[in-house]
């Protein structure tokens, strides 16, 4: 790329020039390599979709990127697992998900916005709590995290892994960020000096300047969530509170005496990840994820 | 990161006496801000980290005697930190981690930086479309992905080894010998690419039009302006996005623990989380397991804080 | 304690309106005094919902409710966290080689006094399993003897013999590798710690045994490492692969044809019917090879026992279904149609009257010979306390073993190790064998 790209750019002395240019390699080879990640990204959920329309034979014995004829069957099969179970993880997911990363964008948008806009005793050392979470490795806190669960008597209830989900220190982080950025001292000020209550302030002047913030930590918390799957696998022991990953992993992983179910567990990966392909596509439009990096130049 | 903590904390005592009346609302209503957030962080995140340092120290010892005694409870002092950092199998682990983050880590950053630089550069096309398409593995769960990697990676259910046995080459062996931490790493690779490049590119989107004007009239090449201009602006990016990938390294559990069925290569010890796993619930030693995560919490704060000292310095100059 | 009361209560109410339209019931003894309870129930396979259909069609009284808390591996796993955190269910499935973890574990209680009468519904050797030290642990429910499964079409094919000793089963092996050389007649899964274990005890290694206070282990006796020895034989001649067993690589390659056969257990029918539907009628059940010839002893591969925990709130009512659900007509009936072989001599009894299961229906003798099989069985081998860091220490020796092609038996006496040094972490007298 780099042989072919600099006679071409030193010959053009604007930009415009630069795009009409002659030397056809220099656009087409970079977008050779852009489409080449494309397809690297979706061959794997090409197979998924593949593989999902084969029957239980066919998946073992016919060509891997060869289209089945078992599609409806998986699917029936899919839903008629367990009574429906299947639906009932898809709600679990929602319901972790959406609950949890609604819940998680409140508190860390309050709390992001305290750190950002106040001055008070003990602000550093909340501050630093979060960094130190932000940095900690979620897994190895599992399994306190099942033990004081356990003290409260919430194992195995969708509060288990709906509490823990909550919590998200580089939520908290992100917030302070934006909160910090987006949010002008001035026009807090001004809401005070017109008499308005903290609470108000907060609601009807900071919260409509912080909603690309939100949003951002909505959809990070929200995928981050519905692909967890050790919190989940730890907390619950009844399948009809597994999400999607956990129940995905249980059909895969039967006891002696079962075969893992792999054509139900592709069919079912294939239906859950299509919608939140969808959602993912549809909302990152609205969020603002130079705001990650931006954190960091102070 | 340096100009995090306030400048000047207000102490109540020295309080201008003209601000008292606007100040004197503001200590109660930060705290009742933060209340649920600290509230959770307390229960979920400090709670549980001081349960685990306790945790640590004790032991499960038969008491009362003969072959069916029950187990129970004591303090062992750092018995568990002993057998923890002597252990063949956790230190291992962290061995089999560095060349798996060896290939991980910079694959990510930089097909990400890569894929990033070329949705900014002017000479490209298909824009939307790769965009789109190289985010899509963000949303697949992982142990979805290490699924359906697991069936593109086994000799019989490969369409790559389909190819190499049809030339005569045989089955590609992804999941033994060295090949193993390349396809490990891979899926890890695939699935992380799409949001770190969307994070640089972000950044890239808001370098100046001016800045690269300037570069392009002084006459130099795209490439020139990619490594020269916009690789240094999107430092802090780089930065941040190596950070996660560095702590994603030392969390890696569940793309192993998934393909391990289907090899006889991966270990029930291979990373050290997996050890962590298996002690806790296969071996029910839980004090060894909260030991060896005390363990791997230090050195990732550890690791972590170095890290972006030394970036700190780096991309940032004088800054703070 | 309350919540889970109330939530108990209000399962029991939502249970018994649901159920209104049952018939009558017999009570059998439960306590009604209290208004109905529920117990909760955990446990994995099949052959669960029928058993439990059943009980709770005749029992309105003492209703049960069944999760599937995962396979052997990560139910065990999260019993015993949860009888620590004070929450196991009443009653769970518990395989035999990890009951004795879960004594020590405090999870499984003492039902002798529940279930005085169950002794005599079981053979002495599947009794053996559920009884220590005078205590009762649990109910067995189904037992896995080892047997063969075989692709019956294929051996026709190549006019193979069905080798009744494990020297025949090698020659056959190497008969495959000439006859069809991309076909196998089985793999060596290195994983499969409780086949292992199964084949050692059949050319009667005891790996655990208890001698007034203190245990002895001896998991690298003579007879394992023959067992060991054979494998890393078959293995290292190439004549058989080192292979884990039922991922999509093996699945395929038995689509194709090309596992021949597997040496396993009474449950391997209902494994390989759900892997390749399409093969019914092409496979057949016979005896486990021998070690010896002439000689018929059958080692239990899995099977598992039901047990009351410690945490049950309720033990009576939860050892009365275990005991009913293994041992009356009604319970071996549903456990047999799924395709599991029963513990109880009144379920064994009653698969000779059943058809057979459905990946063998041309082999109209099937529960005949399983019956020999389950006859045969080796008694009184006894699980030491911590079979769960032996499964786990096997897993990685011989994955280990078979990955470097470095030796099987090497693998064994690193287990054992791994084994002993455990126990006596853990406290325990220990005395290598």
């Amino acid at each position: 790329m780099s042989a072919a790209t600099a006679p071409e750019a030193t010959r053009a002395a604007t930009p415009r020039a630069a795009r009409r240019g002659p030397a056809r390699t220099t656009r087409v080879l970079p977008t050779a390599v852009l489409l080449l990640g494309a397809l690297y990204c979706l061959v794997p959920v090409a197979w998924v979709l593949v593989a999902s329309t084969k029957s239980r034979g066919e998946l073992f014995s016919t060509f891997t990127f060869a289209p089945g004829t078992g599609l409806l069957e998986n699917l029936s099969d899919l839903f008629a697992y367990g009574d429906g179970q299947f639906l009932t993880w898809c709600a679990n997911s929602l319901l972790y998900a959406g609950a949890g990363a609604v819940l998680s964008t409140l508190v860390s948008t309050m709390s992001g916005y305290a750190l950002a806009k106040f001055r008070f005793p003990g602000r550093d050392a909340i501050f630093y709590a979060v960094l130190g979470g932000v940095l900690l490795p979620g897994i190895t806190l599992a399994i306190p995290q099942y033990l004081i669960m356990s003290e409260l008597g919430l194992v195995g209830s969708h509060w288990s892994v709906l509490l823990p989900s909550i919590i998200s220190p580089f939520g908290i982080y992100l917030s302070r960020v934006y909160a910090a950025a987006a949010v002008p001292e001035e026009v807090v000020e001004a809401a005070r000096i017109d008499g308005a209550g903290e609470w108000r302030t907060f609601t009807s002047v900071a919260v409509p300047m912080l909603v690309p913030g939100m949003v951002t930590v909505f959809m990070l918390q929200f995928v981050g969530i519905w692909n967890n799957f050790l919190l989940p696998f730890i907390m619950l022991s009844d399948e009809r509170r597994y999400p999607l990953t956990v129940g995905l992993y249980s059909l895969l992983s039967k006891g002696s005496g079962e075969p893992a179910l792999y054509s139900l567990a592709i069919v079912g990966a294939a239906v859950s990840i299509v919608p939140l392909i969808a959602l993912v596509l549809f909302l990152q439009r609205f969020w603002r994820l130079d705001l990650i990096s931006g954190g960091l130049k102070g | 990161m340096g100009t995090a903590g306030p400048a000047a904390p207000a102490r109540p005592a020295a309080r201008p006496p003209g601000r008292a009346g606007r100040r004197g609302r503001v200590p109660i209503a930060p705290y009742l801000f933060l209340a649920p957030g600290v509230l959770l962080l307390v229960l979920f995140l400090l709670v549980p980290v001081g349960y685990a340092v306790h945790l640590s120290l004790r032991g499960l010892r038969v008491s009362g005697g003969g072959p069916f005694g029950r187990r129970e409870e004591v303090f062992v002092g750092l018995e568990n930190y002993a057998a923890a950092l002597t252990s063949a199998d956790f230190l291992g682990g962290f061995g089999r981690l560095a060349v798996y983050g060896l290939i991980a880590v910079p694959l990510t950053l930089g097909l990400a930086l890569l894929f990033a630089l070329l949705l900014d550069a002017t000479t490209t096309t298909a824009k939307r479309f790769s965009r789109t398409a190289i985010f899509v593995p963000y949303a697949v769960p992982g142990v979805i992905a290490s699924l359906l990697w697991g069936f593109l990676y086994l000799p019989t259910t490969s369409p790559v080894s389909h190819v190499t046995e049809a030339l005569g080459l045989g089955a590609v062996p992804f999941l033994s010998g060295a090949p193993l931490f390349g396809s490990v790493a891979n899926i890890a690779v695939w699935g992380g690419v799409g949001f770190n490049m969307i994070i640089i590119y972000t950044s890239l989107r808001s370098i100046p039009a001016e800045v690269q004007e300037a570069a392009r009239l002084d006459g130099a090449s795209e490439l020139q302006i990619a490594l020269r201009v916009k690789v240094p602006l999107v430092a802090p990016a780089l930065v941040l996005t190596g950070l996660f990938a560095l702590i994603g390294t030392l969390q890696v559990y569940g793309e192993p623990t998934t393909l391990a069925p289907m090899t006889t290569s991966i270990t029930q010890t291979w990373v050290p989380l997996m050890t962590i796993y298996r002690d806790a619930f296969t071996r029910d030693d839980l004090p060894l397991a909260s030991a060896a995560s005390v363990l791997l919490a230090v050195g990732t704060l550890a690791v972590s804080v170095v890290l972006l000292r030394v970036a700190q310095r780096r991309a940032f100059g004088s800054e703070s | 304690m309350q919540v889970r009361a109330l939530a108990t209560v209000t399962a029991a109410a939502l249970a018994l309106s649901l159920g209104a339209c049952s018939s009558d019931g017999s009570g059998d003894g439960a306590s009604a005094a209290d208004g109905p309870i529920t117990l909760e129930y955990w446990a994995w396979g099949t052959a669960q919902d029928g058993m439990v259909e059943a009980w709770n069609r005749t029992h309105p009284d003492v209703q049960v409710r069944k999760t599937d808390a995962g396979g052997s591996t990560d139910s065990s796993a999260k019993l015993l966290t949860a009888t620590r955190a004070e929450n196991a269910p009443d009653v769970a499935v518990v395989q035999y080689d990890t009951l004795p973890a879960m004594i020590v574990g405090g999870v499984a209680a003492d039902i002798g006094e529940h279930v005085a009468d169950a002794e005599e519904q079981f053979n002495p050797g599947v009794w053996s399993q559920v009884e220590f030290d005078g205590a009762v642990y649990g109910v067995p429910q189904d037992v896995g003897p080892q047997a063969l499964v075989y692709n019956q079409a294929r051996f026709t094919e190549l006019g193979l013999p069905v080798p009744t000793t494990w020297a025949e089963f090698a020659a056959v092996a190497e008969q495959v590798e000439q006859k069809d050389p991309a076909a196998t007649l089985t793999t060596f899964a290195p994983a499969e710690f409780g086949g292992f274990a199964a084949m050692a005890q059949q050319n009667g290694a005891q790996w655990w045994t208890v001698d007034g206070d203190a245990w002895t282990v001896s998991i690298d006796d003579e007879p394992s490492r023959r067992v060991a020895q054979y494998w890393e034989d078959l293995v290292d001649r190439g004549v058989i692969d080192a292979q884990p067993l039922l991922t999509p690589e093996w699945n395929a390659r038995l689509a194709a044809g090309e596992v021949l056969s597997w040496p396993s257990a009474l449950w391997a029918n209902g494994v390989v019917n759900g892997v390749v539907p399409e093969q019914a009628g092409q496979w057949a059940l016979a005896p486990i090879p021998q070690w010896e010839a002439g000689r018929s002893a059958v080692s239990f591969q899995g099977g598992s026992a039901v047990v009351v925990t410690t945490s049950s709130e309720h033990p009576e009512e939860a050892a009365e279904f275990a005991e009913w659900i293994n041992t009356s007509k009604e319970g071996s009936a549903a456990q047999i149609e799924a395709g599991q072989y029963p513990a109880s001599l009144v379920g064994q009894e009653l698969t000779l009257s059943s058809a057979p299961p459905v990946q063998s229906p041309q082999q109209a003798d099937y529960w005949q010979v399983a019956q020999r099989i389950a006859s045969d069985t080796v008694p009184e081998v006894s699980w030491g306390p911590n079979v769960n860091v032996a499964s786990s220490a096997f897993q990685d020796a011989f994955n280990a073993a078979a990955t470097r092609g470095t030796s099987f038996t090497d693998a064994l006496a690193a287990v054992q190790e791994a084994v002993v040094a455990d126990m006596e972490k853990s406290g325990f007298t220990v005395s290598a064998g």
